[in-house]
């Protein structure tokens, strides 16, 4: 068992009327099984709606399962008294940085995860320089957060999680709200935690350009999952992603098209870099042929 | 616009009292502010003012910014100078026309002068030389005796410091949401003051709408990073008396005993 398993997890909205009648019942998640593994880097994909989001919370223990079991580090997120320790071991940053950085200075911000765990006044500043320093917003520590780009805010949250030491860091959605730039700048630094650090990142969102360096996809279309697989063997099916109602990155879909029209492409380009060393190859293996 | 407003007035600068524990600072304070609604003569506020200029000058903050906090009590002061003078029975002064300024009037007019200016002073030298955070620090740390009797001590300044830092965050949010609604044809600046009140529905409607939803994210963000009240919960900035705060308590403690024994408090 990896260090995240999820087994039929099936997660239904119940709306009720004034009286407090069943009025409807919104299946968010829909027979979810997966199995991550420590150390990968796992992108989860969907539009709005497919119930990425409603999926991630459950791995906080924020939401529990209506049927079916979620297991962290080898603990059921049902078990009250092992709550805190999975939210520890499984640390969330959300969508609007606005609404969940709590402390007036950045430092403070980020020591306010240890400060909740009881860790020694010393440990604690010692796990903020280094969380600052991975996410590189350790020159900010004494700022306001008011001060800050969405970007640099949405960097201190996921420090205030690394300051708890997970084994696992959970995204919802963190870029949804950046700009560009700041969404680069996020990416980066989740990243650079998963090749450096070795972190299990399971990033959800709804931007394909961000998927490409995962390990491995997971695309979720009402409450199912609906394709999983490495980036290349996902891109590989533009048809399917079109239907999904998902955009493919520019370059692979431009090699598609040149594909469909019978230049001899590999499947599921995912750089630029790529597309040119292949029809770089194509033009000197014509020109070597003639 | 709205951004500009900042709260409390901290005077950044580098001062033995800056660096003084915020539990002396409001300690000192209080009492000070006790100390002068006790006095019994003049000589008591001649200490008060003494003790204020040392602080003063201790702070190094410009003389100015502490007047600046007078302005805004400018007319509470005049009136209660104006009441105090025409209003008090006694022996008549002057009389002009039907009003009559009397012996005693005079006297408590001008101890009620005395004591709003040393007091609106005196809590600004606190606040300009104390953060909000420091605050808030000092009264969970000096209420926590009154854990014993329930109350929420911690919680109570866990609010107060969200309070602080959503402030400029729903400041910016009125400023966006009062734009929008410009744009929209919405007039909050003419009419009388019944029809303006009116205007600030479509204003308020959406700011407290969207207060509960940041909230709630708040929320969750604070359990899913292991919140759970003030319980075994250690501090990356715990308050720790220094040399300098004993110092300062040996201070004011010898302002309480010149007051007790010149002021007459008791």
């Amino acid at each position: 068992m990896g260090i995240i398993k999820a087994e039929n997890v099936t997660f239904e909205y119940i709306r009720r009327d004034e009286e407090g009648n069943v009025e409807g019942i919104t299946t968010a998640v829909d027979n979810v099984s997966l199995d991550i593994e420590q150390g990968q880097f796992i992108a989860i994909l969907g539009h709005n709606g497919s119930g990425k989001s409603t999926f991630a919370k459950h791995l906080n223990a924020i939401l529990h399962p209506t049927e079916g079991t979620v297991w962290v580090n080898g603990m059921n997120t049902r078990h009250e008294e092992d709550v805190w320790d999975i939210r520890q071991t499984a640390g969330m940053v959300f969508q609007n940085p606005d609404n969940q950085i709590i402390g007036q200075i950045v430092e403070e911000d980020v020591g306010f995860g240890p400060e909740n765990m009881g860790v020694p006044t010393k440990e604690i500043w010692e796990r903020v320089e280094e969380s600052l320093k991975a996410v590189g917003m350790y020159e900010f520590r004494k700022h306001s957060p008011n001060k800050l780009s969405g970007g640099q805010k949405q960097r201190v949250s996921i420090a205030g999680v690394l300051a708890m030491h997970p084994k696992c860091i959970v995204l919802d959605e963190p870029t949804a709200m950046l700009d560009p730039n700041g969404r680069k700048e996020v990416i980066r630094a989740i990243r650079a935690l998963n090749d450096v650090e070795g972190m299990t990142v399971i990033l959800i969102t709804h931007y394909m350009e961000e998927i490409i360096y995962a390990d491995k996809v997971f695309i979720m279309d009402k409450g199912k999952v609906a394709m999983e697989g490495t980036p290349r063997e996902v891109f590989s099916q533009v048809e399917k992603l079109k239907k999904l109602r998902l955009d493919v990155p520019q370059v692979t879909l431009l090699a598609y098209e040149l594909q469909k029209k019978g230049l001899p492409l590999p499947d599921g380009i995912l750089t630029t870099e790529e597309l040119v060393q292949e029809l770089l190859d194509l033009k000197n293996g014509n020109l070597e042929r003639r | 616009m709205l951004r500009d407003i900042t709260l409390g007035q901290y005077y950044q600068t580098e001062s033995v009292l800056h660096r003084m524990d915020p539990r002396v600072k409001l300690g000192g304070t209080l009492l000070y502010i006790i100390s002068l609604f006790c006095f019994k003569n003049f000589w008591g506020y001649l200490i008060a003012v003494l003790f204020l200029g040392c602080v003063i000058k201790l702070s190094k903050v410009p003389f100015k910014y502490m007047v600046k906090g007078m302005k805004a009590i400018i007319v509470l002061l005049l009136i209660t100078v104006v009441f105090n003078l025409f209003l008090t029975p006694g022996t008549a002064l002057i009389t002009v026309w039907k009003l009559t300024i009397t012996k005693e009037g005079l006297k408590t007019a001008l101890t009620m002068a005395l004591r709003l200016t040393l007091l609106i002073i005196g809590s600004s030298v606190m606040t300009l030389t104390t953060t909000p955070n420091q605050l808030t620090d000092a009264m969970e740390k000096g209420m926590s005796p009154l854990k014993v009797i329930k109350v929420p001590v911690h919680e109570l300044a866990m609010m107060m410091s969200i309070a602080l830092r959503f402030i400029p965050i729903l400041l910016e949010e009125t400023d966006k949401i009062m734009k929008a609604q410009i744009a929209r044809g919405a007039d909050f600046e003419s009419g009388n003051l019944f029809k303006r009140a009116k205007a600030m529905v479509p204003l308020l409607v959406p700011l407290f709408i969207s207060a509960f939803r940041r909230a709630n994210d708040l929320a969750m963000a604070m359990e899913a990073r292991c919140y759970r009240g003030g319980d075994n919960r250690t501090k990356m900035k715990p308050l720790v008396y220094h040399r300098n705060d004993f110092i300062a308590y040996a201070f004011i403690f010898v302002y309480m005993v010149a007051s007790i024994t010149i002021g007459r408090v008791f």
